[in-house]
């Protein structure tokens, strides 16, 4: 199966076909979206900032209660994102804003992939005004601009149809 | 409508309807400013809510600052977008009825500020019922906002004769 192939497949796909010939499900799907990103930015705004230092007087704990709501809106934009590549595959697979968020939404993920495995605990002990680690600290600050970029990638997106190159 | 059509060909508002990037830039820092304000409006509404009550409320104040930001922000180029078809922005329904839901959204928030006066110490101590109210109807306004937001690129019509 070449690249090709599989691009059509999943054009084909009963998804696919029924998000083309639907006149609401892609504009839905884009509206949640939008929901899914606000969820996404609140809540990791406040365990980020937490993290760097900027909410002071808020244990660790309390400001990662915050984080399914991340987890919440990460799921949705997933979903709601297969859902507009399987509608045009073509104009998304090509295009270079999408492979660079891609690209970033899995550093992105191993960023927090990591935090969790060998820093989660050690966050969970930080007090009211314990100050986070230098290794947690640059593990926020990548985590805010790792999701800023693909924020702006992501609306970016529709201007790249059709080029293979950034500029 | 003669200083509207007057603004719609100007040099700056038939630059940003004709140039590549300008309207994909604007609506970079539409989305930005979006996801800060409904973002953070989101957290605190989830937390007068009962969400996370070891999390103290007056913590939100620096978050605060960081959503009139995202506000102004989306003001600014909200006046972009729209001095990019002064016409037929103001007479497409989805357009005035986000204006309302936002501005309606606002003073929900700002209720919600009134009903918690002075009662943001009490950490686990019960929220006035009038506060969760507030705080429900700024979540679904947000939404609205989102929806009629989003539905003004779908809605647009053609310019008016």
């Amino acid at each position: 199966m070449t690249e090709a192939d599989i691009l059509h497949w999943i054009r084909d796909t009963s998804l696919g076909v029924a998000v083309r010939q639907s006149r609401w499900m892609f504009a839905t799907g884009e509206t949640l979206h939008f929901l899914g990103l606000s969820l996404l930015v609140g809540g990791i705004l406040i365990v980020d900032l937490r993290l760097l230092g900027f909410l002071r007087r808020i244990s660790m704990r309390s400001a990662l209660s915050f984080l399914p709501f991340v987890i919440i809106g990460f799921v949705i934009n997933l979903l709601t994102g297969i859902l507009f590549f399987a509608a045009d595959p073509m104009m998304y697979w090509p295009n270079p804003a999408f492979k660079l968020k891609m690209f970033l939404i899995l550093l992105a993920g191993i960023n927090a992939l990591l935090f969790t495995l060998f820093k989660h605990k050690e966050a969970l002990a930080l007090g009211d005004d314990d100050q986070a680690t230098t290794f947690m600290k640059v593990s926020a600050g990548l985590s805010l601009s790792f999701w800023l970029v693909v924020l702006l990638l992501g609306r970016l997106l529709p201007a790249f149809e059709g080029s293979t190159s950034f500029l | 409508m003669e200083f509207l059509a007057w603004l719609e060909q100007t040099e700056f508002s038939t630059w940003l309807r004709e140039s590549d990037w300008a309207h994909p830039i604007v609506l970079c820092f539409h989305a930005v400013g979006m996801g800060l304000v409904v973002g953070i409006s989101f957290m605190y509404c989830a937390r007068v809510l009962g969400y996370a009550k070891s999390f103290p409320l007056a913590a939100f104040d620096q978050l605060f600052g960081l959503a009139w930001f995202g506000f102004a922000m989306n003001a600014a180029s909200g006046i972009v977008l729209l001095m990019a078809e002064p016409r037929r922005m103001p007479a497409t329904p989805a357009f005035v009825i986000k204006m309302v839901l936002i501005m309606f959204a606002g003073l929900s928030l700002w209720a919600l500020s009134r009903a918690l006066e002075g009662k943001r110490d009490e950490l686990a101590g019960g929220v006035p019922a009038g506060a969760k109210t507030a705080a429900i109807a700024s979540i679904v306004l947000w939404c609205g906002a989102i929806v009629a937001g989003r539905l003004i690129g779908y809605t647009i019509g053609p310019p008016p004769a």
